[in-house]
């Protein structure tokens, strides 16, 4: 059996960036209540620049594997390319197909970590 | 007996092996040629134009609200609605009968393990009215935790499932009904599950309103039934407003029509309903008597296999008893949608999330859970694959 590329499987079983339990300066958490997943991103800023990011949560292996990917793709951003991000660049990033009945899952650490910098941005 | 030969879907997807009956059943020739006849003999609007043609599709529209009144043990047709599904029937008793006759501070009694479609709507009268919602404990085999002090004179609606569309367990109604009763309560069962894997009287429950979908029992896709006792239906307002409802319609005013007409405004899915016959017909040809000793027997063997992996939970009642066949399972360190991933590669077909059941959910602490769920059509075959592959998604991820 063979359900998803090397590369995603890899990463949901030796994630880089999970439960890093930084001193966070912003924190976000999303759900995606009829799968069961939840993903909580951590990420520390220095100005407009994410300096270090973190994730908690469970969920299955796309969205696990999509919420450690993201790590490398948003550390050194800015907040103005984190929420210009597509969910293109996301499966880009995955490498893999997504099939439309796991584009939530994909997507749901894109979700988390842009919401984090809207929220932010509020106060 | 190869009861796959009567789904076409079997032969148009050989390899298939559908797990997911709860969340729909597939359907047999004799229901898609029944539709085809339909449009192709009989097709026109019911109860309406003078002309022969509407007087007989209307013959064969009421003809199928015969058969589900046969079909559930009432002798009066008229206590029979057709809505588009068992959410809408429920929403329908919330909207019409809730709002007419509940009260800030009445109570109404759910359990934990209703689907949202039998609590969102008492949640939305709560909304409302400010009534109190309340719900029963769930025990480990998928029973309710009652005793008759539970329905207080507070107590004035019930509205409970005849089997758990995540536990498969099927709870003892009948002293619930009973206390309900005793206390002047009305008592609503959800039997969307129930209905295609058991045999269900409503004069025998004593029930007040009874739903089911017909989807779900081999019939099509938008269509439901909402039982209600004839005394009830009549003096509860109509839900939806429009033709067919009315009997007469001034500038200022309106008059109702009668039950069950009154709550079937608008031209409704006249081919589902006449196909559904063609659904009931063919599960009274097979009986009840077999599809239950197949289903169980086929739970009985899928519950001994699941059983068997040390590494598999399974989430509700462990052995045949009061239940039919839905098993709900989590497996040690791998997410249910990942299980059904890897199933649906290797064309099994089974349900991964929270089943529309997100209080039992959380009051279990699951995030989610695997679920087959077994028709009379499936065989030990279909199961020793699916097991098969269960194991093969366990090794892949540890």
């Amino acid at each position: 059996m063979d359900i998803y590329a090397q590369n995603i499987l890899d990463r949901y079983k030796k994630p880089f960036y999970k439960d890093k339990k930084l001193d966070a300066s912003i924190r976000h958490k999303e759900a995606n209540h009829s799968c069961g997943d939840v993903v909580e991103v951590d990420l520390q800023m220095q100005g407009d620049k994410v300096t270090a990011y973190s994730f908690s949560g469970n969920g299955c292996a796309i969205s696990m594997a999509s919420a450690d990917m993201l790590g490398d793709l948003a550390t050194g951003l800015t907040k103005k390319e984190i929420l210009k991000l597509t969910k293109e660049e996301i499966y880009k990033m995955l490498g893999i197909e997504i099939s439309v009945r796991r584009s939530k899952c994909a997507l749901l650490s894109l979700l988390a970590l842009q919401n984090a910098l809207i929220d932010e941005s509020r106060h | 007996m190869d009861f796959k030969k009567d789904f076409p879907i079997f032969q148009h997807r050989p390899q298939l092996i559908y797990l997911d009956n709860a969340a729909t059943s597939q359907k047999p020739l004799v229901v898609l040629d029944a539709e085809k006849d339909y449009y192709e003999r009989l097709n026109s609007n019911i109860h309406r134009s003078a002309h022969f043609l509407a007087e007989e599709a209307t013959i064969a529209y009421e003809e199928t609200r015969q058969t589900v009144a046969d079909f559930i043990g009432t002798e009066k047709k008229h206590e029979i609605v057709f809505t588009r599904n068992a959410t809408e029937g429920i929403n329908l008793v919330a909207r019409s009968y809730g709002d007419a006759c509940l009260q800030e501070s009445d109570e109404v009694l759910l359990s934990k393990m209703e689907h949202h479609s039998n609590i969102v709507p008492w949640l939305q009268l709560k909304e409302r009215k400010g009534v109190n919602v309340r719900y029963l404990d769930i025990d480990e085999n998928g029973q309710f935790v009652f005793d008759s002090s539970q329905i207080t004179s507070k107590t004035k609606f019930v509205s409970l499932t005849g089997m758990s569309n995540i536990l498969g367990s099927i709870p003892d109604l009948k002293p619930i009904i009973a206390a309900a009763h005793a206390k002047g309560a009305k008592i609503l069962i959800d039997a969307c599950q129930l209905a295609v894997h058991s045999p269900i009287n409503v004069q025998e429950l004593d029930a007040d309103f009874l739903v089911f979908s017909a989807h779900k029992m081999y019939g099509p896709t938008g269509v439901g039934v909402l039982y209600g006792k004839e005394e009830l239906l009549k003096k509860m307002p109509p839900f939806l407003g429009g033709g067919e409802m009315i009997q007469e319609v001034f500038e200022d005013r309106f008059t109702p029509n009668d039950i069950p007409q009154k709550f079937e405004a608008g031209t409704p899915n006249i081919s589902g309903v006449v196909t559904f016959k063609a659904a009931i017909d063919y599960i009274g040809k097979i009986g009840f008597d077999k599809i239950r000793s197949i289903e169980q027997e086929l739970t009985e063997y899928t519950l001994n296999k699941l059983s068997a992996l040390p590494y598999l939970k399974l989430i509700g009642p462990k052995t045949t008893d009061n239940r039919s066949s839905v098993i709900s399972f989590a497996m040690e360190g791998i997410h249910p949608h990942d299980i059904a991933e890897g199933l649906s590669q290797k064309n099994i077909c089974i349900r991964a999330g929270h089943h529309c059941g997100q209080i039992l959910m959380d009051t279990w602490g699951l995030p989610a859970t695997a679920r087959i769920s077994l028709a009379f059509y499936n065989t030990k075959d279909d199961i020793e694959q699916a097991v098969h592959a269960l194991e093969e998604v366990y090794k892949y991820f540890h």
